[in-house]
């Protein structure tokens, strides 16, 4: 299945990006674009919309080691609704100890600064 | 399974993905250990692709066979890039650190290693070879 991430940003400044499909090592470079268009709107939050994303490789998750660099100590970055799988991946590689996993969006903490 | 023969580009990863989501199917294996072994496999030929190939800046396929009995499922991965054996490589002991104080290399192998019940590698002639193995429960 096709890879799309897609950004939208929220008056408050928060980064939603939404990911669908399969993320593997043919299209992290997406991905890693998306970032860096949320980096460059000075986002104070970036928010991983990963309910739809099906499969992430070591490429994907290397994007979100980029990310939590890019955005720099001040900016939380949340991971929403991962599916098991993702999510055992995620754990798997310690990125939980750097991104915030929630099992759904949460206005009350995604959006309270 | 027959088997998959995909050109040594990125874009065959999607096909080799589906290829062993089919082989563990058609064995019987759960979601979980399937998507495990579809992640283990996945990172070994990006791997071969990435580096074996296109920044060798060699011309190559994957050749991709899958076994299967009543004990396990067997995926066999072949390449023609100069020989590499990953299992020599030092693995990342630091995951427990933050992100901002961990290198980051040797991730994929980790992945794998991690995912499969047995992973091996041997050279053949002019091919590289990766065995991964996932057993199956006891019916």
């Amino acid at each position: 299945m096709a890879f799309e991430a897609s950004l939208e940003m929220t008056e408050g400044g928060i980064a939603k990006v939404t990911l669908v499909g399969e993320l593997d090592g043919s299209n992290a470079a997406d991905f890693r674009t998306t970032v860096e268009e949320a980096a460059s709107k000075n986002c104070k939050r970036l928010v991983l919309m990963l309910g739809g994303l099906d499969y992430i490789a070591s490429a994907g998750i290397r994007v979100l080691v980029f990310a939590r660099q890019k955005m720099g100590g001040g900016v939380e970055i949340f991971a929403i609704s991962p599916t098991p799988q993702v999510n055992e991946t995620i754990e798997m590689t310690g990125m939980h100890y750097s991104l915030r996993v929630l099992p759904e969006y949460d206005a009350a903490v995604v959006e309270t600064f | 399974m027959e088997t998959l023969t995909v050109p040594g580009h990125l874009d065959s990863l999607s096909i080799i993905g589906a290829y062993i989501m089919d082989a563990a199917r058609n064995a019987g294996l759960d979601t979980r250990p399937a998507y495990r072994l579809r992640l283990a496999v996945d990172e070994i030929a990006t791997n071969v692709i990435t580096h074996g190939y296109e920044e060798a800046g060699k011309e190559g396929s994957v050749y991709l066979t899958a076994s299967s009995d009543s004990a396990a499922l067997t995926i066999i991965l072949e390449d023609t890039a100069d020989p590499y054996d990953p299992t020599t490589r030092a693995q990342p002991d630091s995951l427990d650190l933050p992100l901002e104080e961990r290198p980051i290399g040797g991730l994929g192998i980790f992945l794998t290693i991690r995912n499969v019940d047995t992973f091996a590698y041997e050279r053949r002639g002019d091919r590289n070879r990766y065995t991964f193995v996932m057993n199956l429960p006891a019916s």
